[in-house]
């Protein structure tokens, strides 16, 4: 069992990838945040318990001797696209001060998940007795 | 990798709102550009228009300077008989410019500009503390 595959660190790996994302929607919302029409978008809250895997081929196993591939694709995120909190005259809603707020959470709950990734390598260490 | 694609998506955002400042610039630059010949138009005020486009090979939506329009308000007519410009009346023809339009316009430019700075100053660390991960 590759150690990406442990529950901790395959839920952490989850985790990045969310916020990976979520900072690529609010990076969308800033640079347009002078477009006409547009509407900023988010992604929904994360929720390690309704996850739904993106629709990926498995790996066939044309041989009994190969080895098994590895199952778990990426995951599909949910984009959120909740009302704006104000809606300028030229039909743009977004906040400048909001995704800024957004950004600096993202950044610091990715710092959380990459703080808690390398301890957990770090108990594995320590169970190797290398320390 | 998706920080990378972030920084395009702000770095997009840094170009259009760049290339705004310039169009700002020019029409502050020639607030006072009269015509050349008696009773000709003077310098016309330009826009700047944003469109948001989809980056096929980022897979975003990204910013761009879409045609830069020009302003059709009535240019500001003055009275200066001695001007090289003045039609048969006297009157001169201004820009039809309004430099405090124009400061409030390029606030906005700085404002947007430096948000996309920190979008992408926030990508970058993001990535440092990946990288972290191999020090352990």
């Amino acid at each position: 069992m590759p150690i990406s595959e442990l529950p901790i660190f395959s839920m952490l790996r989850t985790r990045m990838q969310w916020h990976q994302e979520r900072q690529q929607v609010l990076a969308e919302n800033v640079s347009n945040a002078n477009t006409p029409n547009f509407k900023p978008r988010d992604l929904a809250p994360f929720d390690a318990t309704r996850l739904q895997p993106a629709s990926s081929l498995a790996v066939a196993r044309t041989s009994a001797t190969h080895l098994a591939g590895s199952t778990t694709g990426p995951v599909q995120f949910q984009l959120d696209r909740g009302g704006a909190f104000e809606i300028r005259p030229a039909g743009n809603g977004v906040s400048l001060e909001d995704e800024m707020l957004k950004v600096a959470a993202n950044q610091m709950e990715y710092q959380a998940a990459t703080a808690l990734y390398s301890r957990g390598l770090g108990l594995i260490k320590t169970a190797l007795g290398r320390r | 990798m998706d920080f990378v694609k972030s920084i395009a998506i702000a770095a997009s955002g840094l170009r259009a709102q760049a290339g705004r400042m310039r169009v700002i610039s020019e029409n502050l630059a020639n607030a006072d550009s009269t015509a050349q010949t008696p009773g000709g138009d003077p310098f016309r005020r330009k826009i700047a228009t944003f469109t948001s486009q989809v980056d096929r090979s980022l897979d975003a939506r990204t910013v761009a300077l879409g045609p830069v329009r020009t302003d059709p308000s009535d240019f500001i007519t003055k009275h200066e008989p001695g001007h090289p410009a003045a039609d048969a009346n006297g009157n001169i023809k201004r820009p039809n410019i309004n430099p405090l339009i124009e400061m409030n316009d390029m606030r906005e430019a700085q404002r947007s500009y430096e948000a996309n700075i920190n979008v992408i100053g926030a990508t970058r660390r993001m990535i440092q503390r990946t990288l972290d991960i191999l020090k352990v």
